[in-house]
């Protein structure tokens, strides 16, 4: 079969796959050795999705010995079966790399033989590239779960990143929908790699030549929509994730409909405004100082659909506002819808040499739709004044949303599906942008 | 003492020791010329009298070493970044937020209240972003020879700022990122690597395998699209359509 055909069916078997990023690792390149890893990441191409490319994210083989309800590669799917020998997967990456296409390999697989067969055959692949090419570039791979701990340190010695995807925000979920999987098969490679790096870091301190274990650390990735679970149970989950397992990054992908299976919901398309609401709380939690229990609780198990997470939590403290934008430390200026962590930095930066007022922030780059309800300039409100708070509510929406509210009175469920993207795009369905943050970073 | 009674302007060869020696020769004359432009890029004007500025490298070393020792480092990095920027009238611009440097030192970049702070960072924050763009949206070809071949058209004077990435990742391969607006390239032939002119005139060949692999990487980027997600303006959010010209994977 031609590579074509391998990297046609192959590509296609990833793409679920959310993450993408090259960042975490950052090593200066080697002369005469090609490759070289930049700490911010760098993405190369954006798909006609408008996710970024940075990795040749790419399955090994898209055989799998499980039947994951969930899964296109699931045993039971009659599809077409490939695979890519260790041989071809590093020269296509090397080619790649040359040609400045990519950042490195991001290599997952389904499970051929058994979990051990299928890690060392993607282990060899990567001892490929790191020493018949001299590959210095990133390489992500996928923990297999089940796979014996040894292959997880061969593997994170030659590495930058690991993931095992937890799959579904809960036990209950999961016996349900991979029933193969269990809980503690994923949690306990997550367990393994946090402690190996742990330890490693401990051991770099009094030995000088300890090897490197996987310096951009783990992430994981969990799907949305196809289980009940709220909001609020998946956010307790991604802060335990970060706080207790270290995790870099927590991948949340709207669930397609790629299989039908009575065992799982029928939606017509994947409900991608949850996604994208689940990542503005997800930076919350990791750059802006908010707890999840802040952001929901029993009475708002979810996120607001109509506002993002920050304006729908102030609105909720409105006790709290305004603030006066000259005196309140930085703590409290990131928590102002409206001002994100550059212009807060700004902020501080400029009022050391004047005093700041509307127009200025402005300029700073503030979101002053949004902020301008609360915060004051040298004692100045430039926000209205309101009788309730869904009128406050109604100024944070992007202007479509607010006039469809008022016109229509709708019920917001309704509401919901018609702002999902459509497939075909139009100046209409360029709503879900007005909020979107960089998806260069969520990739 | 100029002869001009309305507008005046300096006119400079168009490299930055030139633009310097406009900055110094300003400062000591006391005057606040119309605009500085580059000699290429002049329009005369009735009532405009325009200035030859020699470049001296003497004059441009003191001011470049004054910017360093009596502002900042980073006040440096702005100017030079705002000068690559090429944008209209920038020279102005980067004269008087270092005037302003001069008169506050370091604390310059926190004044961003005043409009020639807040214009030359804004330059230099573009010129920035267009070179960490490109580091990833440059993309190489392979000729016969073996030689990789880049071309680009960016907004921005950016190759000198991008080829140190290159000559550091791909240091055992000899290449050529060529900025195709401007006829100028960084070359490296695995050893060092300069600046040059070039004015490329017969078509390049790809070696053999070259097509292929552009093939290979086409496919790929058509299979990992998700169609249920389709949102072509996203990605032109992220990557304009100017740069399309010569991505692979978009035809180019």
């Amino acid at each position: 079969m031609e590579l074509k055909d391998k990297i046609e069916l192959l590509a296609a078997a990833a793409k679920y796959d959310v993450s993408c990023s090259s960042s975490g690792s950052s090593r200066q390149g080697k002369e005469g050795e090609p490759g070289s890893a930049h700490l911010a990441g760098i993405c190369h191409s954006w798909s006609d999705d408008g996710r970024c490319i940075s990795l040749l994210k790419i399955l090994m083989t898209n055989q799998c010995v499980y039947d994951c309800k969930y899964c296109v590669n699931r045993a039971s799917n009659d599809t077409r079966r490939v695979m890519l020998t260790p041989d071809e997967l590093s020269y296509l990456t090397i080619s790649f790399y040359r040609r400045n296409y990519i950042e490195g390999l991001f290599l997952s697989s389904g499970v051929i033989r058994d979990p051990d067969y299928t890690m060392e055959r993607m282990i060899e692949t990567v001892k490929k590239l790191r020493f018949q090419y001299h590959f210095h570039g990133y390489i992500h791979l996928k923990a297999i779960p089940g796979c014996d701990p040894r292959l997880l340190i061969d593997a994170g010695r030659l590495v930058d990143r690991m993931s095992v995807n937890i799959e579904m925000p809960t036990g209950e979920s999961l016996k349900l929908l991979a029933p193969q999987k269990k809980k503690e098969s994923l949690i306990g490679p997550m367990r393994f790699i946090r402690d190996t790096i742990a330890e490693q870091r401990d051991s770099s301190r009094s030995i000088r030549s300890t090897p490197g274990f996987i310096p951009a650390g783990q992430t994981t990735q969990m799907i949305i929509g196809a289980s009940p679970d709220n909001d609020d149970r998946i956010l307790t989950l991604s802060e335990g994730l970060y706080r207790s397992y270290r995790m870099k990054r927590v991948y949340y992908s709207a669930y397609m409909p790629v299989v039908s299976h009575p065992m799982l919901p029928t939606v017509d398309k994947p409900p991608l405004l949850r996604e994208h609401r689940l990542y503005q709380a997800d930076w919350l939690l990791r750059f802006y100082g908010f707890s999840a229990g802040e952001l929901l609780d029993a009475d708002h198990p979810n996120l607001d659909c109509l506002v993002d997470p920050k304006s729908d939590w102030a609105v909720r403290n409105y006790d709290l506002f305004p603030v006066e934008i000259n005196t309140a430390d930085y703590e409290t200026l990131l928590r102002i819808p409206g001002i994100g962590v550059k212009s807060a930095g700004r902020i501080v930066n400029a009022r050391r040499v004047g005093a700041l007022d509307g127009a200025d922030l402005k300029k700073i780059g503030v979101v002053w739709k949004r902020a301008r309800h609360f915060v004051t300039c040298q004692g100045r409100y430039y926000g209205s004044s309101f009788r309730q708070m869904d009128q406050l509510k109604q100024e944070l929406m992007p202007y479509q949303a607010a006039k469809k509210l008022q016109t229509g009175g709708s019920e917001q469920l309704s509401f919901f599906q018609e702002i999902l993207p459509r497939t075909k795009s139009g100046p209409e369905s360029g709503l879900q942008n007005l909020f979107l943050v960089k998806a260069g970073e969520i990739g | 003492m100029t002869d001009c009674f309305n507008y005046f302007s300096y006119q400079y060869d168009g490299t930055f020791e030139g633009l310097l020696t406009c900055i110094y020769e300003a400062y000591y004359r006391h005057e606040v010329p119309e605009h500085i432009c580059r000699g290429d890029t002049v329009q005369e004007s009735l009532l405009d009298c325009s200035i030859q500025i020699p470049t001296d490298r003497r004059k441009a070393d003191k001011v470049l070493e004054s910017i360093r020792v009596k502002i900042s480092k980073e006040a440096l990095r702005h100017a030079f970044y705002a000068y690559l920027s090429e944008l209209d009238d920038i020279g102005v611009w980067i004269y008087r937020y270092l005037r302003l440097g001069w008169k506050v030192g370091s604390a310059v970049d926190r004044h961003l209240r005043e409009e020639e702070v807040w214009t030359v960072q804004e330059a230099s924050r573009k010129v920035e972003g267009e070179a960490n763009r490109m580091l990833g949206l440059l993309r190489f070809r392979e000729l016969k020879g073996g030689i990789y071949y880049a071309p680009m058209g960016p907004d921005h004077n950016i190759v000198s700022l991008i080829a140190p990435h290159f000559v550091d990742r791909l240091s055992d391969q000899q290449w050529m990122i060529h900025d195709v607006k401007r006829d100028i390239a960084a070359v490296y032939n695995t050893k060092d690597w300069a600046i040059a002119a070039v004015r490329q005139k017969q078509a390049l060949s790809p070696d053999k395998d070259e097509l292929e692999f552009q093939q290979l990487w086409k496919q790929y980027f058509q299979s990992i699209t998700i169609q249920g997600r389709y949102h072509p303006g996203l990605q032109r959010q992220f990557m304009p359509k100017r740069y399309w010209k010569y991505l692979v994977e978009k035809n180019g």
